[in-house]
């Protein structure tokens, strides 16, 4: 669910669509994530938009998951070129 | 605690070759970093500006040319103050060069608490919903 909402704002029927479940529940557990600050409610009219607070979903363990694999391969391409220079 | 996270890869050049590019302040700052300053022992000061990120911890072990552990935090931040978290780097040989593994731990909560309490509470209201 947040998944769906991660990109781009969707009504509550349209996140429905995509559970095997009454669209009711579906709109109790966006409430939920409301609640708990991952996701950001907008009205329209009578429709409720739903999208994914940028902040959510762990700022700091995000940053670290597209920092290490970044650095490790930095590293071994530096290790590798600086072992074909000396060679 | 959230799990782990647990990154690795394969370099072609021995430990010892790869080994100098986790504890010489050079080196290192050729692959992380914008600044650094470390002082690899035990006890050291292990300080990386990653752009306007400022990291510090400390050196807890530093054993050549298999293994070296850092703690790692961000003075100010809350969720993950200075020396919070701990970096451990293990080096291994392979036949084709050396195995690189790093596991972070110790990271912060932060919200993925309440993530799962949501989808605890969808699970309950999917219950009550089946037995209506």
């Amino acid at each position: 669910m947040l998944r769906l909402v991660r990109n781009q704002e969707l009504a509550a029927g349209q996140i429905a669509a995509h559970f095997p479940i009454t669209q009711q529940a579906v709109s109790q557990h966006l409430r939920v994530l409301e609640r708990s600050g991952l996701v950001a409610e907008r009205r329209e009219g009578t429709r409720r938009l739903y999208l994914l607070r940028p902040d959510a979903l762990g700022p700091v363990r995000a940053l670290l998951e597209d920092l290490w694999p970044d650095a490790l391969d930095r590293l071994k391409h530096i290790v590798e070129e600086d072992k074909r220079r000396r060679s | 605690m959230t799990p782990d996270l647990v990154v690795t890869t394969t370099i072609g050049a021995t430990p010892e070759e790869v080994f100098p590019y986790l504890v010489q302040p050079d080196l290192l700052l050729r692959w992380m970093g914008t600044w650094v300053d470390i002082d690899p022992q035990p006890g050291g000061t292990f300080a990386v500006d990653l752009g306007e990120t400022q990291v510090r911890g400390t050196y807890v072990e530093v054993d050549p040319p298999h293994r070296v552990v850092f703690t790692w935090g961000i003075p100010g931040n809350e969720q993950m103050p200075a020396g919070s978290s701990t970096v451990e780097i293990v080096l291994r040989p392979e036949d084709d060069g050396t195995a690189v593994e790093l596991t972070h731990r110790d990271l912060p909560v932060e919200r993925l608490a309440d993530h799962e309490k949501g989808w605890k509470n969808l699970l309950g209201i999917l219950d009550s919903e089946l037995r209506d």
